[in-house]
Order: structure tokens, then sequence, then C-alpha cells
């Protein structure tokens, strides 16, 4: 919207420099997309340091979404570029398997395979597309139940666990491909109240590992804690980005500020 | 004012009406006047039914008789099933040559060995002893019915099938003995569990590769006397062409129906057209069609004889009814599948085959039996084109000179045939449904 948003990323890195590494690992480009006719993401800059962990807020249909899922490629965008661990997405299905590999995505409903237990969700990536020896892959993934507090789940199957369980299954599964980068698309929107806290307990554990995150989420005070930056998007556009500090206390664009008090 | 709850209010028993026979009586079937009439009218007209079915169809028949007439002249009101039983040979096998029955009843024999496996407890790699009854085993059966000259593919296909036969009933035996697969059981048994997987690979090639040769030498000595497919006809000629309709609608279905939502767009076409061609066209006419158009694109000098043309008909036609099937199974999973496996790093095939296809297929068990059944009474409309497929057989009897116009008992005698290969059918599918729907259960 404003001219001075294309400056806003440039600033806010300088103030975070200390904090995380100066690797990029995502780098969006001008990037643009339509869904038919309908102008979803509109000249889309954003540069991800490696350990960076960002949330992105907005009003629905502000194409946050949209925009985290072009990421791995769920959706393709037709102008721009976006290059993710150096590799850039084109029609290249060979590059969108390994970027996928080296991307997780949890998404708002678990997406769990409901025909397989919990062990086999979590093994069938590493076995099939690392392939990697069954019990080194059952090993790990019992490492990683352990990590999100359900390592008694093991054998049962998706439908037998609460959304809460499940969501945190659906976070091991993608750990379990050992990603350099997790997307997490409002995780915990789907979920009762009171389930919410386990699964944002272990998103803020797995961000003090230095993991690099995007995270789509109203959840205001957990992008308090872990944020480094708060990107706030409204029609295809990113309309305020800064560290979360100022962005809470201090937003500068009118739309921010509308829909901050709104949800505050 | 506030209520607070200081006990649990303790569970109490069901009242009887919920629990004994007695009780659901008095509540479903005499639970108001007309209803209670309704139940004695309906059991009386069964009543009836039954009683008039019994008399023609037990108590007054004639089981034993030389011809018709002698039928009339023991009971005039009963079934003359006397007929049927000189027939039965024919009924079941056609005007297959006698003395060669056995060939039929070891092919059925040995599917059923072949199949066993899958029912059984502790057997590994079932997937595979299926895939190898679909591909191997018609190989086999199909030499063994048909007889005659084998070519080199021939031989080569009966050795495979007949190693792997015997491989999977080692397999099963040791899988329900001891619970490991016939691999590992043959590694421990030379010794070699410790050497690394590449060798211990190459020897089981190298058992495999020998068997092979041993079994292609045998079966060079065997011959199995020509049986012409014009005598093939009965029950056994209608499970052949079923029996492979069946063995074929579901890979083939499975291909159209990914085709027809490829995004690709001229394999997408080229499936769709496929599909609406053959489901805009009844059975029949598919038949006519490939017994008389068939031979016009075939190159000059090459016949097809009519049971394969047959064969690939009902093939074709029921591979595109399954694809719709198919199609609507793989529309129930929802997106988020696909997204969640491709996120894990999963391809097309790596999505399709371990996430999308099982859960389809599992939803689709009753649609997929279904078609079958109704594949198997189709195939009695290659009666019509002039194969003697069971209701070919049966037909035949009233015009034969002894039994003359026995139409009745052998048409009854038919449909409850059919009656109970269906029923066992739809029973299994039953199972097999309660069976893997345990990942949804709670």
């Amino acid at each position: 919207m404003t001219d001075t948003n294309t400056q806003e990323p440039q600033q806010a890195m300088e103030q975070l420099a200390s904090a995380i590494s100066s690797e990029v690992i995502i780098d969006l480009n001008q990037v643009n997309k339509w869904y038919a006719d309908f102008h979803v993401l509109k000249d889309i800059d954003l540069i991800v340091h490696k350990g960076e962990r960002i949330v992105v807020c907005g009003p629905s249909g502000s194409g946050k979404s949209t925009l985290i899922r072009c990421i791995n490629h769920l959706e393709e965008h037709q102008a721009g570029s976006i290059v993710v661990d150096g590799i850039t997405l084109d029609k290249n299905l060979k590059n969108i398997d390994h970027i996928r590999t080296e991307v997780g995505m949890v998404f708002q409903s678990s997406n769990l395979f409901p025909h397989l237990s919990i062990l086999e969700n979590l093994t069938l990536g590493p076995i099939w597309v690392r392939k990697m020896p069954k019990a080194e892959a059952e090993a790990t993934a019992r490492k990683y139940l352990e990590r999100v507090k359900i390592p008694e789940q093991a054998d049962k199957y998706p439908g037998q666990l609460s959304g809460g369980q499940q969501q945190r299954v659906a976070i091991a599964r993608s750990l379990c491909m050992n990603p350099k980068i997790m997307l997490f698309d409002e995780p915990t929107s789907a979920l009762d109240p009171e389930m919410i806290k386990e699964v944002l307990d272990v998103m803020i554990e797995l961000a003090d590992t230095g993991m690099t995150m995007i995270v789509v989420t109203h959840e205001m005070n957990f992008a308090k804690t872990i944020a480094d930056r708060v990107i706030f998007m409204d029609e295809g556009d990113i309309v305020e980005e800064n560290e979360p500090n100022e962005f809470f206390n201090n937003p500068q664009h009118e739309r921010t500020r509308l829909f901050l008090s709104q949800i505050l | 004012m506030a209520i607070v709850k200081t006990e649990k209010t303790p569970a109490r028993e069901a009242p009887l009406s919920e629990t004994t026979i007695i009780g659901w009586m008095s509540k479903n079937l005499f639970g108001s006047v007309f209803n209670s009439i309704l139940t004695v009218v309906t059991l009386y007209i069964i009543y009836l039914t039954v009683r008039d079915v019994w008399v023609w169809g037990v108590a007054d028949a004639v089981w034993v008789a030389d011809n018709r007439r002698e039928c009339f002249k023991i009971s005039i009101d009963g079934a003359c099933w006397a007929g049927v039983i000189t027939w039965m040979d024919n009924i079941f096998y056609g005007r297959y040559p006698r003395e060669e029955l056995w060939r039929i009843n070891l092919g059925a024999i040995l599917l059923f060995v072949w199949m066993v496996p899958l029912w059984l407890p502790r057997v590994k790699a079932k997937v595979l002893i299926g895939v190898t009854t679909v591909f191997l085993y018609p190989f086999l059966a199909g030499y063994l019915f048909a007889g005659g000259d084998k070519g080199i593919f021939m031989q080569v296909m009966i050795s495979a099938a007949i190693v792997c036969l015997i491989g999977n009933t080692l397999h099963s035996i040791i899988g329900v003995l001891t619970g490991s697969s016939l691999p590992e059981f043959l590694i421990r048994l030379l010794g070699r569990q410790d050497a690394p997987e590449k060798s211990q690979h190459k020897i089981l090639f190298g058992i495999l590769a020998v068997s092979l040769v041993v079994v292609y030498l045998w079966q060079m000595g065997w011959h199995a006397e020509g049986v012409s497919w014009t005598k093939w006809g009965g029950l056994f000629l209608t499970l052949v062409i079923s029996g492979i309709g069946i063995a074929s609608a579901l890979p083939g279905g499975i291909i159209l129906a990914l085709g027809r939502r490829s995004r690709l767009p001229v394999i997408r076409v080229l499936s769709t057209a496929f599909i609406e061609l053959f489901r805009s066209v009844p059975l029949i006419t598919v038949l006519f069609m490939a017994t008389t158009m068939f031979p016009l694109f075939m190159p000059e000098g090459v016949v097809l004889n009519k049971l394969v043309q047959v064969i690939i008909a009902v093939c074709l036609f029921n591979a595109c009814y399954m694809a719709e099937t198919v199609r609507a199974g793989l529309q129930a999973i929802p997106k988020g599948q696909a997204e969640g496996a491709h996120t894990i790093g999963l391809g097309y095939w790596g999505t399709m085959g371990l996430i999308i296809m099982p859960q389809a297929l599992k939803h689709m068990i009753p649609n997929i039996v279904g078609s079958f059944i109704g594949l198997l009474k189709d195939t009695t409309l290659v009666s019509i084109i002039g194969l003697f497929d069971i209701l070919g057989m049966l037909r035949s009897i009233s015009r034969d000179t002894p039994w003359l116009g026995l139409h009745k008992e052998p048409l009854i005698f038919g449909a409850i045939l059919f009656f109970l290969i269906c029923f066992a059918m739809s029973k299994y599918s039953r199972h097999l449904e309660v069976k893997l729907s345990t990942g949804h259960k709670k």
C-alpha cells in the first residue's frame, strides 16, 4: 500500500541481526498470484533468514494462507520468484519434491492419514522419501513423539486421538523429515480452547531449538512470545511488518490498528 | 441460587424392553393393534408361500427318473429335479471332455491353494500374494484348461506360476508356524543372517533362478491334451469369463480413473472418451460389436476366437464402470490428505499408492463388490451370442429330447446357484469392510 513498506524488511533485519543468522533461506521477490481472475497476492516481497520466526496475521481472505502455501508450492504463483534454500520454485517437479522434503507444514486440520497408525504416519516419509531403514525411522519417530509429549499413543490410529494430540502428531510427522523450515497454517484455530495451549507449548519449544518458522495464527500472545517479526496482511498486500513490540504497541497503518483493536 | 451436585448419579440397568427378545417383540411387532394385525397377516402370507414351495420343490418332487414323462407319472404336481440331476455335469462343465474334467477341478483347487494365505493370520506380504494371483495364476490355469502346444512365452509364464505357487505355499506354512517370511527363513536356514543385505539378495536370487530352471525343465515334459474353447461351457465358462473380468476390471478401472483425473489434457480426454463411450452402450451391443467388429480391425490372417473377443469386451466394459466407481472413491478423500502427503515429500505416485488409493478402495468395497456381482450376472448375456455358459446350458435342457419342455426346474436351480455365489460375495465384502474399518473406529 505505502511505499515505505518495501523498506521495512531491511530495517527490521538490521535490528534483529544479532539474534539470527544472516543466511537467507526464503526469498520472495514480487510474487503475484491469482485464483482465476481474483488477485490474491500482490507484489509480495519477503526475505526470511535462517532461524527467524515470523508470525503472519490478518483478516480472513487477506492471502496469508496462500502466501505460506506458495512457499512449498501447494499453490502455484504466476509471477515473481520464490527461492527456498537456494532452489528456485518453477515447473521442475524434482525441485518441488526436494523443497517439500526441506519444508515441513502443519495445517489447520491435522491431515493425518487415518488408515495408518500414529507410528506409521510418522515413519512413512522417512522410509519412502528419505529411504531410511525401518528401525531407524521408528526410533526417530518415537524420539519426536516423546518431544511432543505423546509417546504412549504410537500404536493408536489418528481417529482415536483428541484434536490437540492430532495436531502435535502432525508437528512430529513434519519434524521426522528433519526439515529446515516449518510452516504453520492456523494450527490452533480448529481446536477447543483447552487444547490450544498444549499445541502452542510444543511450538514454543520448537522455536527455542532455532527452527526457522513461519506461523499464520491469530494467537497474539503466542506471537508476542516467539516472533522475531510480525507481518500483517490485507487484501493480498503486506501492509505492515515490524518486530512484535512495536507492532502491537505502536501500529503504524490504520488497517493494522483497526484489526488489532478488534482481536485484542 | 447456586446448584452444586455433591454425588455422581450411578448408572442403572436398562429397562427390559431394550434387552430381552420378548421386550423387543412387544415393542416392534405388537406395539399397537394395527401393528399386531400386520404382523399376523404377514406371517400367514409367508407361511402359505413357504408351504407351497416346500410341497412343490421337496415333498412332491421327483429326484430319479429317465425322462420327463416318467416324472409326470410319479408326481404330476411336483418338481422334476431328475432332469437337472442328469444334466449336472453339463451345467457345471459344459461339453468339456469327461475324462479331462480333473483339469478344471485341479485349476479350481490351485486357485484355492493360491488364495488361502490371504486369509491366514501371521502371513506377511499378502499384497504380493494377491498381485501374483491376478498376474500369474491365469497363465497356469489357462494352460490347464486349454492345453495344446505351449509357446516359449507360455512355458516361461507357467514355470513362473508354478514356482510362485510353491513359494507361496511354503511362505504361508512358515508364516503361520513361525511368523517370519520365506526369504527370512531361507537366509536363517543357510546361516547367512549376518551377511550384508546385498549378498543376502544375491543368495535369494540364486535360489529363485535355480528353482525356475528346474521347474522349466520339468514342465517341458508335461503336456496336456488340447481342448477347443467350443467345448467350454456351463458354470465353468461363466466363472472363467467373470473371473478374468473381475481380475482385470479393478486395475483397468484404477488406470482409467487416474487418467480421467490427470492434469495432462490428452490423457484426460482420451480416458474420458473411452469411459463414456463404453458406458453409454449396453453390454449386449458391446458383445455383438466385439464378435463382428474385432475381426475387421485385426491384420489379415489373425483370427481371434469368439471366447477371447467376448472376454476382451467384458473386460473393457467393466473397466469403464469400475473407473467411475474408483473416481467416486477418489473424490471422497479430502484434499488435505494429498496436501499432507505432499508436505512430507511424497510425489504423485507415492501419494496415490500409499495415501489416497488405500483409503479410497476401502470406502469403495461395497460398490466394487456390487459391480463384481453385476459382472457375474451380466456374463449370462454371452449365451445370446452363442456361447454355452451356465444359462445356455440350463436352457438347452428343455431342448433335450427326454426332458423336452423342462424350463422351470433348471432355471430355478440356476437362480439358487447364482444366489449362493452372489450372497457369499456380498457377505465377504461386508466382512472385509468390518475388518478394514479399524482405522476409523474409536
